[in-house]
């Protein structure tokens, strides 16, 4: 079974997010680590700026309260987070349907603060992908990760909760319209030389003639600032930056705040009160909350933005109740696609057992009876009793499929196992074959495109 | 406009302050027919500053009305051309110079006000900003009508007293729509600092706008109102006023200057800009406004100024 633990933009506040925030980089670190827990069989661990989830299927099913313990200790022990109590209130579980339903809501981005925002998807990829390099996936999580794919495709598709994109880069673009008017003679600073800040740079410079780009490694800052038009400066400078930009766009990774209330209050003396507007789209934050208090000076973090970004989109929410119709008939699909993993071993054991009891008997009776007949005779009988435990068993093996697959399914199983005296306790599917990477890949791929 | 001012003639018609008693059939007609033009263009003005003011809440409250953010300037301009041929016929009809007296000293505030706004809502972007001079300027108009329309004393017919009036008249329209930015501004600033952007003020001009056309007004005003305070103490002094409403309007408006004063030192010296210049903007404007109710005071005859008359 699937369990997923987590918190969210709607279980906690940014500052408790950044805490547990995860960069790339230290992803497979934390995901063998998690692996290494014998409660946990699969692991995929997904940070976001909205959400930090960790993804698992148990090692039994009776070991889902224990394989969520687990991962709240070590999302803990990775966030540096003494006692655990003290942040219990803003993480949640999810088991079983609950969490498989969980899964396909996020990548459908009906948890999402923006509803319909198209990144998750793309977010849900990635850590997809490094879930399987790091060989922390199998079957049956990976299997639902697939099925998450389709449910995202299919919602945007055949929704249109994805029509009229507001992304948080339009909505600092219009903030810094509602403060500045036109941004054409304004000096945009990008602290950060990543994706987050080119992607930025192409909604804010579009329209501004100055853009600066401000990055601990000054290679990188030219790097981004050539893509852009605009100029490299050095960090060590960024003090005297703050005193020429109108827009400062935050998203360097680094976790202690780089832009603090004393750098801006000094700033702002030298600026004669000019308006300055900072957008932190870093987690953990760039900018010092308190900044915002100083007189002309406006912050928005990751959190306003989207807040902004949910007030132009309530019109999607009637599209969610069409995209929830389609989670709800997904989950049923893999559920029922789960429990008929479930019933392949009796199928199997079943076949092997009758299987082997006809053979023996024949055996028996070619090394008795009939042990004058010839070999090319005895291959025949041997053909002939294969062929009639296929027959006798097709249909007793397609009903189980057809009813393993219902929601009663287990008790017919568990009847069947009964009569033929079968092992019971059926495995949980995906027990084995840890995903082989690539092939992992392509199939996400083909899912996705 | 000192305490000797004589009133001509009691308040018959709302807008027809300088009626005399008739002296012939004739006449009465004449003045009948004056005043029924006169009205007629009182309540025309007055509907369409309202309306206009319905339609700047209309458009601001609905994204649907449009069209209703392109008409509201329109009305506001019908206003003030209605306003302006108001306060000549009237002008015209009673024999009295406009910028002589308060009566018509408000009302050619608020069509210098309404001016200004028209000529500058484009260059400054602040069309919206029609939602306070609209119901400003109606105000003044109404306002006009409570003052009871009286002429300067001959005593205080001196030939400086046009020039002080025409600039302080000027001047206060550059400074309601200062006060007007200056409110705007700090509507919007108090949006994005509590991040609530929604509302019926969602569609205010951008903050930089905003603060850039308050210092402009003021810095238009200003030297007006020097003007103005510079010919009112000189004036003072040559009719050597010195009742008590006269050292009262005196007071106010030297306050006025110095707030307007202080607003732009400080901004050019101390940075002050933004919520604190709106603040002072807003002062400013209500010591001039205090001005004006020394002289409504004045003119309906309070205890004050009774006692001080």
């Amino acid at each position: 079974m699937i369990v997923v633990v987590g918190l969210s933009h709607r279980t906690a506040p940014l500052e408790v997010r950044e805490t547990f925030a995860t960069s790339a980089d230290v992803l497979p670190a934390v995901l063998a680590r998690l692996a290494s827990h014998e409660e946990l069989r699969e692991v995929m661990f997904l940070s976001t700026c909205n959400r930090v989830e960790v993804f698992a299927s148990a090692s039994s099913p009776d070991g889902m309260a224990a394989a969520a313990k687990a991962i709240r200790m070590a999302l803990c022990d990775h966030a540096g987070v003494g006692d655990p109590e003290v942040v219990a209130p803003y993480f949640y579980d999810r088991i079983g349907s609950d969490a498989v339903r969980h899964i396909f809501r996020v990548a459908a981005s009906l948890d999402s603060m923006v509803l319909g925002e198209p990144q998750i998807l793309g977010q849900v990829k990635a850590a997809f992908d490094a879930a399987t390099a790091a060989g922390t996936l199998g079957n049956h999580l990976g299997r639902c990760i697939h099925r998450a794919f389709t449910v995202g495709k299919r919602v945007r598709t055949e929704t249109h909760i994805g029509a009229g994109s507001v992304s948080i880069s339009s909505v600092a673009v219009d903030l810094a319209k509602r403060i500045f008017g036109d941004l054409t003679d304004h000096t945009v600073l990008l602290l950060g030389a990543g994706e987050m800040a080119e992607a930025a740079a192409k909604s804010l410079g579009r329209g501004s003639r100055h853009i600066r780009v401000c990055n601990r490694s000054f290679e990188r800052a030219a790097i981004l600032a050539g893509a852009v038009g605009g100029d490299a400066v050095q960090w060590d400078a960024l003090g005297d930056e703050l005193t020429r930009a109108d827009v400062v766009v935050a998203s360097t990774a680094s976790r202690a705040y780089v832009v603090t209330h004393e750098l801006v209050k000094r700033a702002m003396k030298l600026r004669k009160g000019r308006t300055l507007f900072f957008v932190d789209i870093a987690v953990p934050r760039n900018v010092e909350p308190s900044v915002h208090a100083i007189d002309n000076v406006y912050v928005y973090n990751v959190d306003d933005l989207e807040q902004q970004v949910a007030e132009a989109m309530k019109s999607r929410t009637s599209e969610a109740d069409a995209a929830e119709k389609i989670v709800a008939h997904e989950v049923a699909d893999f559920e029922a696609w789960t429990r008929g993993q479930s019933v392949a071993p009796t199928i199997v054991r079943l076949r092997a057992r009758t299987r082997a009891m006809l053979m023996g008997e024949l055996e028996r009776t070619l090394a008795g009876r009939l042990r004058h007949l010839a070999e090319g005779d005895q291959a025949a009988l041997r053909q002939m009793m294969e062929s009639g435990a296929n027959k006798l068993l097709h249909a007793p093996t397609t009903r189980l499929r057809e009813i393993g697959a219902t929601e009663g399914g287990l008790d017919a199983v568990r009847s069947v196992q009964y009569l033929f005296d079968l092992p019971d306790a059926p495995e949980e599917p995906g027990a084995s074959d840890i995903m082989d990477p690539d092939q992992a890949g392509s199939d996400a791929d083909r899912l996705r495109h | 406009m000192g305490c000797g001012e004589r009133r001509r003639g009691g308040r018959k018609s709302a807008s027809a302050p300088y009626v005399s008693g008739a002296s012939s059939p004739n006449r009465a007609r004449f003045e009948h027919v004056n005043s029924f033009i006169v009205d007629g263009l009182f309540v025309a003005t007055a509907s369409a500053y309202l309306a206009a003011c319905v339609l700047f809440i209309a458009f601001l409250g609905n994204e649907r009305f449009s069209l209703a953010g392109k008409l509201a300037p329109r009305l506001v301009a019908l206003g003030a051309a209605l306003h302006a041929t108001h306060i000549v016929v009237s002008s015209v009809v009673w024999h009295v110079c406009p910028v002589e007296g308060i009566h018509f000293a408000m009302s050619v505030v608020s069509v210098l006000a309404c001016a200004v706004y028209l000529v500058m809502r484009s260059r400054y972007r602040i069309d919206v900003v029609g939602v306070f001079v609209a119901p400003l300027a109606l105000t003044f108009l109404l306002a006009s009508h409570l003052v009871a329309a009286t002429e300067p004393a001959r005593r205080y017919r001196t030939s400086i007293l046009p020039v002080h009036v025409t600039v302080n008249l000027l001047g206060y329209a550059l400074f309601s729509l200062a006060f007007a930015a200056a409110v705007a501004y700090l509507l919007q600033e108090k949006r994005l600092k509590e991040k609530r952007l929604e509302g019926i003020f969602r569609r205010l001009p951008p903050l930089d706008a905003l603060d850039r056309a308050e210092h402009r007004f003021l810095l238009a005003g200003f030297p007006l109102l020097t003007i103005g305070i510079l010919t009112g103490t000189y004036w003072a002094h040559e009719v050597e006023a010195g009742s008590a409403t006269d050292i009262a309007r005196a007071v106010f408006g030297y306050a006025t200057w110095l707030s307007f004063a202080g607003v732009l030192c400080l901004r050019a010296v101390a940075g002050w800009r933004g919520r604190r210049a709106a603040y002072g903007t807003i002062a400013g404007f209500a010591f001039a406004v205090l001005v004006l109710v020394v002289y409504w005071i004045k003119s309906v005859g309070g205890p004050a100024a009774v006692a001080a008359g």
